[in-house]
């Protein structure tokens, strides 16, 4: 059963902005635990930390560079 | 490459620095962190964050922005005991505390007959490529490296980062820690996904004055610092393209050089390109050349070459900047013309 990996709603306060991932912390398969920090977002200069919200095999489908809205699946977990 | 492939656990170069002064912290009551910004904001580059809301503010100190009043008291402290982690924001802000660093830092030992210490980690961050302009853009490797007395390195990726930060804060000696912004992991200043790697969560050093072949290769030997190192490897990757095998050198301490590991990949690839983002002039890659030639110039098959940044104040406009820094493209017309 995939869990989706989102840009958590309540990351930052204006929905419409948008930010971009800058660091991947966990690879493209690695295994990951709940909880654990694998990704970092900027909005404008503020860094915000995206973490695993199940555990399992991750894969991502939004890279590092991309551009993304908060709610926005950037991966999966399996 | 940099990396390996079982990768649970990676970290950017901020939060590796972060995390080896924690540990560090933790496990020595003697050290202490100082510098602007680096208190509640974490540090600016990220390499103090969570420092605050653990240790609290006798151990975890904002400063004015007093260089010379506060660079001046970590060699007071350092002389007194203590083990200070000391920011200096910007490396281009050494001038009006440099007195503090080359001065009393690097030689109260030496005036001291031994009979003083002086342990203290000044990191201070390098580097260019986002248009911060002529005095928030230099590396000045060079500047620290040529005066005696001090230790100065610089990584190129986080298992280096935490592990020369841990290895910096235990060594008696003061070691200069230079950090390059870009690799640094805060998405503003771009981002180096290479500098992004595999980091343990136990403590661990890495040897100060030990460079690292980070790439096997027989054609041509590229050596490095910090985003040097990522030039070089990415250079390296197409020239592998056309079937030409480079070596890769992470020089990854400046003071004290391995000149041995540059000295032996020369004499078998015979040939040499220095990748410097500082001045080109009176400098690291002078330094690295001179280092070859002096020992034995029979195994060059080719004069060595270098690629730095011109003998200017680094430029604001974008364009000017970019075609100032050395990149990987540079570095292989510099292999073309060899």
């Amino acid at each position: 059963m995939a869990t989706e990996v989102k840009v958590p709603q309540d990351l930052w306060q204006d929905d419409d902005m948008e930010a971009v991932i800058t660091n991947w912390l966990a690879s493209d398969g690695a295994t990951v635990r709940k909880g654990a920090l694998i990704a970092e977002i900027m909005v404008e200069k503020s860094q915000f930390e995206v973490s695993a919200p199940a555990d399992g095999v991750l894969k991502i489908s939004k890279q590092t560079d991309d551009i993304v809205r908060k709610g926005d699946v950037i991966g999966q977990i399996t | 490459m940099l990396d390996q492939p079982i990768n649970e656990r990676r970290l950017t170069i901020a939060r590796a620095m972060a995390e080896a002064i924690q540990q560090e912290m933790q496990r020595d009551p003697t050290v202490f962190v100082m510098g602007e910004d680096i208190a509640g904001f974490g540090g600016i580059f990220g390499n103090t964050r969570g420092l605050f809301e653990e240790f609290g503010k006798e151990r975890v100190r904002d400063t004015p922005i007093s260089e010379t009043g506060f660079i001046s008291a970590a060699v007071g402290a350092a002389m007194d005991g203590m083990r200070p982690v000391v920011e200096l924001m910007f490396v281009d802000f050494f001038g009006v505390c440099f007195d503090a660093i080359y001065n009393q830092m690097a030689k109260n030992t030496y005036f001291a007959g031994g009979n003083a210490s002086v342990p203290m980690v000044l990191m201070t961050s390098t580097g260019g490529g986002y248009s911060d302009a002529g005095q928030h853009s230099q590396c000045l490797y060079g500047t620290f490296a040529h005066l005696p007395g001090m230790k100065v390195v610089s990584p190129s990726n986080a298992y280096d980062a935490k592990g020369l930060m841990t290895a910096a804060i235990r060594d008696d000696n003061p070691v200069v820690y230079m950090f390059h912004k870009r690799l640094q992991g805060m998405g503003w200043l771009g981002t180096e996904a290479g500098a992004t790697v595999n980091t343990p969560e136990e403590g661990y050093t890495v040897e100060i004055g030990k460079a690292k072949v980070v790439r096997a290769g027989t054609d041509v030997t590229l050596v490095g610092l910090a985003m040097g190192v990522h030039n070089a490897l990415k250079a390296a990757t197409k020239l592998a393209e056309d079937g030409i095998s480079a070596e890769v050198i992470d020089l990854v301490s400046l003071v004290p050089l391995d000149r041995e590991t540059v000295i032996n990949s020369v004499a078998k690839t015979g040939r040499l390109i220095v990748v410097d983002e500082d001045y080109h002039s009176y400098g690291v890659s002078g330094e690295i050349i001179a280092t070859v030639t002096e020992h034995d110039i029979s195994k060059l098959k080719a004069s060595p070459a270098r690629v730095t940044f011109p003998d200017v104040p680094i430029p604001y406009a974008k364009n000017m900047e970019q075609f100032c820094l050395p990149n990987p493209d540079k570095i292989i017309a510099a292999y073309r013309k060899m």
